[in-house]
């Protein structure tokens, strides 16, 4: 199943049992915001919100948590709600390897009905706006793609960037945007800076899932987001022309919003709760100026609550960074089985590998370090071996308690890259990263005992069987 | 009125309830601070205000750059 708009994907969430309508009256604040950090705590297969009656507001629309539990994330691709999270992850790697699949070109969009342009524009007329959480200093768009091209290589589709950063709402026309120096726009708007240029951008709001899943899923500077949707879904992923910027932005949209990050200018921003469950503290930020606003009748405004993991922003990040870093590692040594990135969008990875030889394990681990993806994350990396399931957490346990000595299988190293938002790190930007390698030591390496594994029975297979069976009767 | 977060003096009105008289939202000029009027006592009064998120001129002046400004490629 292939949603191309976000209430599409609503209405699939409300077949499942997966959309909770609230249609008692609200306060902005604090009740959005709490009623979606609270979705995350109690339980598993937490549903998507909807609010439609928020006081003070004649037409508001808000849609929260829509990729926020297994259950959702599963619809979202188009699975069983029941599929359990690693069947996930493996259907994502699955449908991967049919990227890239070619877009397909509409017209007349929905969001084309409604235009505003210049200072006409007032986003708190066209969006519910409202705050998350009580350190962030304003209202953020949180989960807008964000379509930007390399002022080089303008006509380079691959090369076009959609991205989800966030973006402080700073006046009626202004947003604060945070481009991560590691991510795909911060190299544009480093291009357009140094030649003293703005960099045109395309803002996206209120869309279908994948393309979502997409903007937070670290592929290859070159590779399109609209390809890999197109793999994703199992199908063309339908984009359409922005009218200011020419730019490819998405056909089903809410709204789009079009503009300039304005080269050069730094402003005041945040901070804003972020994914590290910390506040990123007050930042000079890059300020974007609208130009032109085309929105839906009445759209649906999609919030996403962050706060201390897990909240949405874990299920929508998580198969999104273990795919890429296993598609990049694969590529290298065939020997990665799996990888598990899902803690705090990688910055602690489990992979799990063959060894070719003493020391590979860690060669691995080095590598996924300097990954586009690990470049800005993963700051600490778990090796365990081939028989360990990185997402079976008390195998991992396991392998950290019975086959890690600290004498020789923890490799530091000193001041390298990290997003600045990690809160450890000092100066922000700046940390030692860590591999602990659990796999068992292999030849040449000849460091413990470990020539005596106990393996399961040869007939326990059998066994397990039986027993199923045998339960399966009472 | 003063600003929560800086106790600035300067706020404007950024935006008005579509159902009139519900609620405001303001901002500080200074800091940038927005908030709705209808928000809890802890987001919209100084006196409020946690001590942790407040915001000084130092907090302003020394905030990082993010992403850095890089040379002009005519001026290097």
């Amino acid at each position: 199943m292939a949603y191309d708009t976000l209430r599409e994907f609503l209405e699939a969430l409300k077949q499942n049992g997966q959309l909770l309508e609230i249609s008692e009256q609200v306060a902005a604040e604090p009740d959005l915001a709490a009623a979606a950090n609270a979705v995350s705590r109690i339980g598993d297969n937490a549903p998507a919100l909807y609010f439609d009656n928020i006081a003070g507001f004649t037409d508001a629309r808000v849609a929260l948590n829509t990729l926020g539990s297994w259950a959702n994330h599963a619809i979202a691709m188009g699975l069983a709600p029941t599929t359990p999270t690693k069947p996930q992850v493996d259907e994502f790697i699955r449908r991967w390897e049919t990227f890239p699949v070619a877009p397909e070109r509409r017209d007349n969009p929905p969001w084309a009905e409604n235009t505003v342009e210049g200072n006409a524009i007032n986003l708190f007329d066209i969006l519910p706006l409202f705050r998350l959480n009580d350190g962030d200093g304003g209202f953020y768009l949180d989960k807008a793609c964000v379509v930007s091209r390399d002022p080089l290589d303008p006509d380079n589709f691959g090369k076009q960037n959609v991205g989800i950063y966030r973006m402080e709402v700073k006046g009626k026309r202004k947003l604060g945007l945070q481009p991560v120096p590691m991510h795909d726009i911060a190299r544009h708007l480093h291009m357009a800076e140094e030649r003293g240029e703005d960099l045109p951008v395309a803002i996206s709001l209120g869309n279908d899932p994948i393309i979502t899943l997409m903007g937070a899923t670290p592929l290859r500077y070159d590779q399109s987001e609209y390809e890999m949707a197109g793999a994703l879904r199992e199908k063309s992923y339908p984009i359409t022309t922005a009218p200011l910027t020419g730019f490819d932005v998405p056909w089903g949209s809410e709204v789009i919003l079009e503009g300039v990050i304005e080269g050069r200018k730094r402003e005041i921003e945040g901070p804003f709760g972020e994914f590290t469950g910390h506040y990123s503290g007050g930042r000079n930020m890059t300020v974007v100026r609208i130009d032109r606003a085309s929105f839906r009748r009445k759209p649906i405004f999609e919030s996403l609550y962050l706060g201390m993991p897990w909240t949405e922003i874990d299920y929508l990040i998580g198969p999104a960074t273990c795919v890429p870093l296993y598609q990049q590692l694969k590529a290298e040594f065939p020997e990665v089985q799996a990888v598990n990135a899902m803690y705090t969008h990688g910055l602690l990875a489990i992979i799990s590998t063959k060894k070719r030889y003493g020391g590979f394990a860690r060669a691995v681990g080095l590598r996924a370090m300097t990954t586009p993806h690990g470049l800005g994350y993963v700051k600490m990396v778990i090796m365990v071996d081939e028989d360990v399931d990185p997402f079976n957490l008390p195998q991992v346990m396991w392998a950290l308690s019975a086959k890690v000595n600290p004498a020789g299988d923890l490799v530091q190293l000193p001041n390298m890259s990290v997003l600045e938002l990690d809160p450890g790190s000092s100066p922000a930007g700046i940390t030692d990263k860590l591999i602990i390698d659990a796999t068992t030591p292999v030849a040449p390496d000849k460091r413990g005992h470990y020539s005596q594994p106990v393996r399961d029975l040869p007939e326990a297979k059998a066994w397990a069987e039986k027993l199923s069976t045998l339960l399966a009767r009472r | 009125m003063i600003c929560p977060r800086c106790a600035d003096e300067k706020i404007e009105t950024l935006a008005l309830s579509p159902v009139p008289g519900v609620w405001e939202v303001y901002q500080c000029q200074h800091c940038l601070y927005t908030w709705r009027s209808t928000e809890p006592l802890r987001r919209t009064s100084r006196e409020h205000y946690p001590e942790e998120f407040r915001m000084t001129q130092a907090d302003i002046d020394n905030a990082p750059q993010v992403p850095t400004i890089p040379p002009l490629l005519n001026q290097r």
